[in-house]
């Protein structure tokens, strides 16, 4: 069998991190018990056949398998390893599926139909946010929306008297969360500037904030602040102009309508939110995305929580309804780094994922809540070469026994990560010379721009490779190679994985459509009668 | 189309400067006149195999925004600094009615920090400063000194403007090219027949998140965007 139903990788890897911080490797005899063990630990698993209370869903964005692994890796050698030893959180959980992200009318998908195929269990058209195929993209009526609108797992959640909530480090109106609670035949149409005129559809924005099945939305924690407020109202951080054309203060609006309610823009603010007291909370720590988990720290100027913070703040708050909640998190830059072409950002947000993941698993009982850690689909990121055991992540591939890189038939080194396409291109570009691409674009020499990162949009062939050093390639602003020049990495089309611990978790196995992942949740918690009803009546 | 020669301003110059620098932005200790630009620029290569570049611009400058226009009036970019001293930095694309949006968290992360003093001046104080002074001139009616010397290893000549704290000619030559950067025309910007997209309009505009171009692959402006301008090196 191709990936393992009931895997137990704990064993293992508590064997194999110990071995290593002792500086011994693992002898023949700690393999093989190894191995053993996490066969007799699959041997005790028994499935949680209990109804789940609660679910909570982790999202990474454009997390592949290749991304998973080579955020493992560079989370072990962080941690002194060799890295490879290494779990992540999520990859200690016993159960795990591959799911298959296609869209109805993309082998290559988006985030948008494959968010909406995991909450509402259709698939769907790309850029399409739980509505199903049969309209038009960017249908402007709100008529035919509702009509073709799909329920989602956020909505029935709410109608069964939970809880829910929708935290990212996107935008909280990007195709992910938003697939949540949100019906639109265009990802787009995030505050009501971005729709043309004479849709009737209204914003994703004001879609969250007019949310009114049982009492609204507890928790919305992410970015995307200028798209709650009006153009005549300058953002508290920067400056700039919100983007509301229909002179509605979103964030003022959420306070007001919902009972115990809070909202908040910065850190200090979001720390002195006591759960107790807050039914309601709205969170927006950045006009559009909010900062790389690397970057935040150092660079937030107002200060921002973590995704881990975010998330067990959100699960303090919903956990009050004994009810239980349904709860979605999302990694939602893992995507944007990869876009860029930039492996470390992606590697470093999906270390924070998994931290959230971790932080969020202690603060719950998984034998009555059902937690899933998934991607929407995958990039075209590798791990190539033969490098040696716990050879740098992000470094040049150097062999078993080599004493310097291995080079290509060229006479080059090269990465062991790279991208088939994307902006890492080394021909000239319209923004940086031939050669090695940087995250940053460095300032012109002359009176230009150069205020952005890498998003070219014209590029010349490249003549062979460049020579890579050690200091390029492993500096944190180093945008892998690419081989197809793009402005931006694409998607990829590969499966993805499904990690689940908890009630129900036992129903992922094999490789799965990934609208299978709404069903479980459905099964989980007990909505599956229920739903059979809303499946006559929304689905037709 | 062109801005008013600069000769008839002089004097509405003079009167403009003053009554505008209580307007002006002085956290940085200058006081810039608001003025209405028109550069020509000229990138020379030294690999003759490779082509030169001519392309004429507007610039115009305020208190507290900035904003260029290539000559056709298809594309531009605008800077502008907020009261909380941010500088929030779009690209124009007019004929498509969009503008996209370079956000702080992405800037701040590429470890960009705007000098407002060189985006206003098109030099920074310490560029200027470690330029040697030659003489004094006369440009266009306007008192202008000399300066030359290396920056980053870039031989430069700037023609400065003293009172309008802007170059009114920068060549700059390192061994790969030569670059020209010549004023053409000045005007004061109340008076300027030609006027920039207002900030009102471009607040009209469709706004993208650069960092959305990935996930925008089906989207016409975005489609457009790469296709032709992909074609430019061919
Ligand atoms: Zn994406």
């Amino acid at each position: 069998m191709l990936f393992v139903k009931n895997l137990s990788v704990v064993a293992v890897t508590t064997l194999l991190i110990v071995s290593i911080a002792q500086a011994d490797e693992p002898s023949p005899e700690d393999w093989f018990k190894a191995g053993r063990k996490t066969v007799v630990d699959a041997m005790h698993l028994h499935p949680n056949v209990r109804h789940a209370k609660n679910v909570i869903l982790f999202v990474g964005d454009g997390m592949g398998v290749s991304t998973i692994t080579a955020s493992r890796i560079f989370d072990g050698q962080q941690k002194g390893g060799h890295g490879e030893e290494n779990s992540l959180s999520f990859e200690k959980f016993p159960y795990l599926a591959l799911s298959k992200t296609y869209s109805v009318n993309q082998q290559t998908p988006d985030s948008a139909p494959t968010m909406t195929a995991m909450v509402t269990g259709v698939k769907s058209n790309d850029g399409f946010l739980s509505v199903n195929h049969t309209i038009l993209r960017s249908e402007p009526s709100a008529g035919v929306i509702d009509a073709n609108k799909l329920a989602t797992i956020l909505e029935q959640a709410k109608q069964n008297g939970m809880s829910a909530g929708v935290v990212s480090t996107a935008r909280i109106t990007h195709a992910t969360p938003a697939a949540c609670y949100a019906h639109t035949a265009n990802r787009d149409w995030e505050a009501d500037s971005d729709r043309p005129a004479g849709a009737t559809v209204p914003d994703i924005a004001a879609q969250l904030v007019d949310y009114n099945i049982s009492g609204g939305i507890e928790v919305a924690l992410g970015g995307g602040r200028a798209r709650f407020l009006p153009n005549t109202v300058t953002d508290p951080e920067y400056g700039s102009a919100g983007k509301r054309k229909d002179g509605r203060d979103l964030t003022a609006e959420w306070v007001s309508k919902h009972s115990k309610a809070n909202y908040v823009w910065n850190k200090a603010q979001f720390d002195a939110i006591d759960p107790n007291k807050t039914d309601h909370l709205l969170g927006l720590f950045e006009p559009s995305h909010v900062h790389y988990e690397a970057d935040r720290v150092a660079h937030d100027k107002a200060g921002e929580p973590s995704l881990t913070e975010m998330t067990t703040k959100a699960i303090d708050i919903l956990k009050k309804n004994s009810n239980g909640y349904f709860l979605m998190v999302e990694g939602g830059r893992i995507d944007h780094a990869h876009h860029a072409g930039n492996a470390f950002r992606a590697l470093s947000d999906t270390q924070q994922l998994a931290a959230a993941v971790e932080a969020a698993v202690k603060k719950i009982n998984l034998e009555d809540t059902l937690v899933i850690v998934t991607a929407d689909h995958s990039h075209v990121f590798t791990i190539g070469g033969y490098p040696v055991r716990g050879n740098p992540i992000l470094g040049l591939a150097q062999g078993v026994g080599e004493a310097s890189p291995t080079l290509d038939l060229l006479g080059l080194p090269y990465t062991t990560l790279n991208y088939a396409n994307g902006p890492g291109y080394t021909g000239a570009s319209n923004q940086q010379v031939a050669g090695s691409k940087t995250f940053t674009t460095p300032v012109t020499p002359g009176w230009a721009s150069g205020s952005e990162g890498h998003t070219p949009t014209s590029y010349s062939a490249a003549i062979g490779r460049p020579t890579l050093s050690k200091e390029t390639v492993e500096h944190h602003d180093y945008l892998q190679e690419s081989i197809v020049p793009m402005g931006a990495e694409t998607h990829a089309a590969e499966d993805v994985a499904i990690f689940a611990n908890g009630p129900q978790a036992h129903l992922f196995h094999g490789i799965v459509e990934q609208n299978v992942i709404y069903h479980v949740m459905a099964e989980a918690l007990g909505f599956t009668k229920h739903h059979d009803h809303h499946d006559h009546h929304n689905r037709k | 189309m062109k801005i008013i020669t600069v000769l008839k301003f002089t004097v509405c110059l003079t009167i403009a400067s003053f009554s505008l620098a209580s307007d002006a932005d002085i956290s940085n200790g200058q006081v810039l006149p608001e003025l209405a630009c028109r550069y020509e620029m000229h990138i020379v290569p030294q690999d003759k195999s490779q082509t030169e570049i001519h392309k004429t611009w507007y610039f115009w400058r305020t208190a507290n925004s900035v904003q260029t226009q290539d000559a056709d009036g298809g594309h531009g970019e605008i800077w502008q600094r907020s009261t909380t001293g941010n500088i929030q930095y779009r690209k124009l694309y007019h004929n498509d009615k969009t503008a996209v949006e370079y956000m702080p968290a992405d800037n701040a992360s590429n470890n960009i920090s705007f000098d407002w003093i060189k985006l206003s001046s098109m030099l920074s104080q310490q560029e200027l400063d470690s330029l040697k002074y030659v003489k004094k001139s006369e440009i266009m009616g306007k008192r202008s000194e000399l300066r030359t010397g290396k920056i980053d290893g870039q031989s430069l000549e700037v023609q400065w403007l003293v009172d309008e704290k802007l170059p009114a000619s920068i060549i700059r030559k390192d061994g790969v090219r030569t670059v020209e950067l010549r004023l053409l025309d000045i005007a004061p910007l109340l008076t300027t027949q030609y006027k920039p997209v207002s900030v009102a309009d471009i607040g009209n505009y469709r706004q993208i998140d650069a960092t959305d171009f990935g996930d925008m692959e089906n989207d016409p402006f975005v489609k457009k965007l790469m296709a032709v301008e992909g074609q430019h090196t061919h």
